[in-house]
């Protein structure tokens, strides 16, 4: 017996392997706890907290026996971009991308925490409801924000989800925030870039005249315009929107030229709100020839835009060629400002923009009582396919400083389907406080 | 926060803190009572030499030379090991000579091939040396069992248990905060029916006069911890874990009933082995696939996996007596049924039981032979029958290329482990409560990484209590080996906790990345029937080797055995001896 029994601490090998592998383990929850804990955490963490909007609404609260969302389904499904949701089924909202803000870590008690976090928005969820009715039920977005302090009052993807629905069946592409993860072709309001470039490199500007007799060919290539403008001013030539002048203007700036604002301006970036990323936008960079420059001077060809990096433009536009990066979450800090463009460009800018609304929406009553600068853009396709429809602008207005985005993909002309929305929602931002 | 939120929130801190510490609280009462107390041997007869009177501390003894042997006769003309002497049930002493160059006699008669009788005051002749052999009287050894301590007089097992009974009650209180209201009732009747059954064995074994409960408790805990998986990951299948864990328990009690008699046990080693072998076979034709590995039968819709009730029969088979030992003193027919088994295995894909099996084939065999160089054979043999695993089956090698990778391909390769260590993380040290983790609804989150899930719910103390509770088992059937009667409880208790071990080291590191994946149940907590009954089957190993004075219901308690009656009386059993 006593041979076999000694034999018996054979079993203690296996023992030590166990309890060396266990202190591995240890050694290493110690050293990268922090990491993998905070890595997929979209469910219940156990911690408490809660995210609220500007006005104190509840979007989101957790504890640890339940995820809640918003009360009512419109205040859900139209805040459902900013929001997101605890299983992280669109990655651009703030249960996801704050997540593990929100959370903390300890090695002690993991991701639970002792106190509630939370979490404030600069976002209006009343107007995020309001934009989100404007746009009933068409794919699109509405961005809308303070060009003063950067705070992003309102940001709508649709079509959304209900978040609290288990067995909601959303339309296709519903988990894409179309505001920050998608580009679209630009239409008309790329003029305003390719202006931009024009009144800082073309000289006497002022004095130039552009003819437009419907269409014009450049190298043999016809670019038609939505009308006959005939002799028509710099800024005769984007009230009317007019194709054969902008294209013209594009051949004059030059590609390099234009390539140059395009990247300045940041279209070809991707920038963050936050710690979410957006999409870079596209334009012609390699050698086009001036058919094709005309083409992309007004927003066509190869030109895709992210509505987000447009939202920066006509905001810092809005704000004097500075530009107060738009934030989302209320963290106390001061917001971060930059030079965009030079002033007087800037200044030039949105003295066009507000020609434009007084000549070409004159007596548009839904916009009465605004000081309202904007471009209409309507982004042809191809094919049978609808136009995708843009509004975008801003309120020369102290006290309502609002810069704006609103887009409806596929939804033809931008004055008759995109200002509608911009109207509504800008209304309700004068009722703001 | 509303008043209820808050109180609730108190609640559930208070009882994470509560059940950690009842968790140590119960550990270290079994630590102390198992492995702290002493153990004196049992005293079953004399062999007098000139020199004096030398104890037979077992029912299986080696007479030799050597300090190894059990009765160490150093004389020369005697061998270094000489004879085996053994005992069976009914107290019938046989002797056996193993080989020894100079031969054994038993007054004057030589022993043979099957060895001889010896009866109370017989002569044996060692090689020319003769010594006497005497059985102990009844009296005499009634006296000497009075002198060894009964367990569980230093550390109470009603205590134990209680403790257990709170920390269940506690889990249910964390259920009761997360589960929906209509699952409370089938999850309150999972803990409660735990409670019934481990009080009701706990009075069964103070009726019949038993104070040894430790693994019991153990075993309980350890079922505790696996109601809170499956309250948490199934709950709408609470039944089933309810009369799994029951009829576990009735196996074990049985498993532990049979194993009282050492004939008995023996003579069903060979049918045991023939079921073992049909079972893989019909599983290797029939199975299903499910998970990866098709180690499953369906029958009437129930699901069940083989390999487990192999395992308990494996050990069965494995172990094996001295008298048996030195008979065969070879290991081929236990290398060809262990080889078998592995194949079976290996054929139908499940090779983290493959490799359960193959460990504790090592510890088995080196303790049957103490020949390592068969254990180097072994591992050289199975690291070869590996590498060709790994070129037969890519996917396998798979599971090697993610090893120590899982980060850096979270959603494919990585996907679980990945996960796992994630959800454990975030547990900390007190977890966030039972039924509060996600991790449980990942695929085969309730069983592959069930400790992971602990660590998430219960948090990290407790998920390294469930593994001492383990280590603890095994240390404890290391220490029993040495008081066991016969070598085949040693053998058997120390095979059945090499696998539990072994299974705990590739559930606990495969899932958190230390070593492969291979997808195997940790004992007892993992969700899972056939491998929950395995495991209370292999406690009754665990039973039969526990030989302090009336501590288990698988040892028949030594004052209360008789002698044999002389062989006159019993007349077949010289007719079979001629």
């Amino acid at each position: 017996m006593k041979k076999i029994t000694r034999r018996a601490f054979s079993v203690l090998l296996l023992a030590v392997l166990v309890i060396v592998g266990l202190t591995t383990y240890v050694l290493r929850y110690i050293d990268h706890g922090a990491e993998w804990a905070l890595y997929f955490n979209r469910l219940n963490s156990g911690s408490s907290g809660e995210l609220l909007d500007r006005n104190g609404v509840v979007l989101a609260a957790f504890s640890a026996n339940e995820n809640r969302y918003a009360e009512d389904v419109l205040t859900r499904t139209a805040n459902y971009h900013v929001t997101g949701d605890y299983w992280g089924r669109t990655g651009t909202g703030i249960l996801s991308t704050y997540w593990n803000k929100m959370q903390g870590f300890s090695l002690l008690t993991g991701t639970t925490r002792s106190t509630a976090a939370t979490t404030r928005l600069f976002i209006d969820a009343g107007l995020n409801n309001t934009a989100y009715a404007a746009l009933n039920g068409r794919s699109g977005c509405v961005l809308v924000t303070n060009y003063q302090t950067g705070e992003l009052v309102c940001m709508v993807s649709s079509p959304a989800v209900d978040p609290a629905d288990p067995n909601a069946e959303p339309a296709p592409g519903a988990y894409i925030n179309r505001a920050l993860s998608a580009v679209f072709v630009p239409g008309s309001i790329f003029k305003l870039i390719t202006a931009a470039a024009a009144i800082e490199n073309l000289p006497k500007l002022e004095e130039r005249r552009f003819y437009c007799e419907g269409k014009t060919e450049i190298a043999g290539v016809e670019i038609n315009c939505s009308g006959e403008h005939y002799t028509q001013t710099f800024e005769q030539a984007l009230a009317n929107s007019c194709n054969v002048a902008f294209a013209k203007i594009a051949t004059l700036v030059g590609q390099d030229t234009l390539i140059r604002y395009v990247r300045e301006y940041g279209f070809l970036d991707t920038h963050t709100l936050g710690d979410i990323p957006t999409a870079a936008g596209s334009f012609p960079l390699d050698f086009v020839g001036d058919p094709e420059l005309g083409w992309a001077g007004i927003g066509q060809s190869t030109d895709t835009i992210n509505p987000y990096a447009m939202l920066r433009f006509v905001s810092a536009i809005g704000n004097g060629g500075i530009l107060v990066e738009p934030t989302m979450v209320n963290t106390g800090k001061a917001p971060v400002k930059s030079r965009f463009m030079a002033t007087d460009t800037a200044e030039k800018l949105k003295e066009m923009m507000a020609y434009n609304v007084s000549y070409a929406y004159e007596g548009d009553f839904r916009f009465t009582g605004m000081k309202l600068c904007a471009k209409t853009g309507t982004a042809e396709l191809g094919g049978d396919l609808t136009s995708h429809a843009w509004f975008v602008g801003f309120l020369d207005d102290a006290e309502h400083p609002y810069a704006f985005v609103v887009l409806v993909e596929n939804g033809g002309g931008g004055l008759t389907v995109a200002s509608p929305i911009a109207a509504r929602v800008l209304q309700h931002c004068l009722r703001m406080e | 926060m509303s008043a209820t939120e808050l109180f609730l929130a108190y609640m559930l801190k208070a009882s994470k803190y509560a059940l950690i510490l009842l968790s140590i609280a119960i550990i270290v009462r079994c630590i102390r009572s198992m492995l702290r107390e002493q153990y004196e041997p049992e005293t079953w007869a004399y062999i007098r030499t000139s020199d004096g009177r030398l104890p037979v501390n077992h029912w299986e003894v080696i007479l030799g030379r050597s300090p190894s042997a059990d009765v160490r006769v150093d004389k020369k003309g005697v061998s270094r090991v000489h004879a085996v002497l053994t005992r069976n049930d009914h107290g019938v002493w046989q002797i056996y000579d193993i080989f020894a160059r100079s031969g054994v006699w038993v007054n004057g008669e030589r022993v043979a091939d099957r060895g001889i009788r010896v009866n109370n005051k017989d002569v044996i002749n060692l090689g020319g040396v003769c010594v006497r052999f005497q059985e102990i009287t009844p009296e005499r050894r009634e006296k000497l069992e009075e002198k060894r301590s009964i367990p569980g007089r230093g550390v109470s097992p009603a205590v134990t248990l209680l403790e257990l009974t709170i920390f269940q009650l506690f889990l249910l209180m964390q259920h009761a905060i997360f589960a929906k209201p209509e699952q409370l009732p089938t999850i309150a009747l999972g803990f409660l029916s735990l409670a019934i059954m481990q009080w009701s064995c706990y009075n069964a074994m103070r009726v019949i006069g038993r104070s040894g409960f430790e693994v019991e408790t153990l075993a309980f805990y350890l079922s505790t911890l696996g109601m809170s998986v499956a309250a948490s990951s199934t709950p709408d299948d609470m039944y089933k874990q309810i009369l799994l864990t029951l009829a576990g328990v009735i196996l074990f009690l049985i498993g532990g009933w049979w194993l009282r008699s050492l004939d008995r046990t023996e003579a069903m080693r060979l049918p045991i082995a023939a079921g073992a072998l049909m079972l893989l076979a019909i599983n290797a034709v029939f199975s299903d696939v499910i998970l990866g590995a098709r180690n499953w039968l369906i029958i009437g819709g129930y699901s069940f996996q083989p390999s487990e009730l192999v395992k308990v029969g494996y050990v069965y088979v494995g172990a094996a007596t001295l008298e048996h030992l030195f008979r065969e003193r070879n290991l081929y027919s236990f290398i060809a049924f262990s080889a078998m088994c592995v194949l079976a295995l290996a054929l139908i894909g499940d090779f983290g039981t493959a490799l359960v099996f193959f460990l504790c084939f090592l510890v088995i065999s080196f303790m049957r032979s103490g020949s390592i160089a068969t254990v180097i054979l072994a591992i050289s043999g199975a690291i070869i029958a590996g590498l060709l695993a790994v070129t037969a089956r890519p996917y396998i090698g798979q599971r090697f290329s993610v090893w120590g990778h899982v980060w850096e391909d979270v959603y494919d390769k990585g996907y679980q482990q990945a996960r796992a260590m994630s959800a454990a993380a975030a547990g900390g040290l007190f977890g966030k409560g039972g039924g509060a983790g996600w991790l449980k609804d990942i695929v085969a989150g309730n069983t592959d990484m069930v400790f992971a899930v602990i660590c998430e719910e219960q948090g990290l103390i407790i998920a390294l209590c469930m593994c001492l509770a383990v280590l603890t088992l095994a240390f404890f059937a290391i220490r029993s080996a040495r008081t066991g009667r016969s070598s085949y409880y040693a053998i058997a208790s120390c095979a059945a906790m090499s696998m539990l071990l072994t299974q705990v080291a590739l559930n606990v590191f495969g899932s958190l990345d230390i070593l492969p994946f291979t997808g195997v149940t940790f004992p007892f907590v993992s969700r899972g029937g056939s491998s929950l009954l395995s495991c209370w089957m292999m406690m009754a190993y665990i039973k039969g080797a526990d030989n302090r004075r009336e501590a288990s219901f698988a040892v028949r308690p030594g004052e209360r055995m008789r002698n044999a009656p002389p062989p006159e009386e019993v007349p077949e059993d010289e007719e079979e001896d001629e």
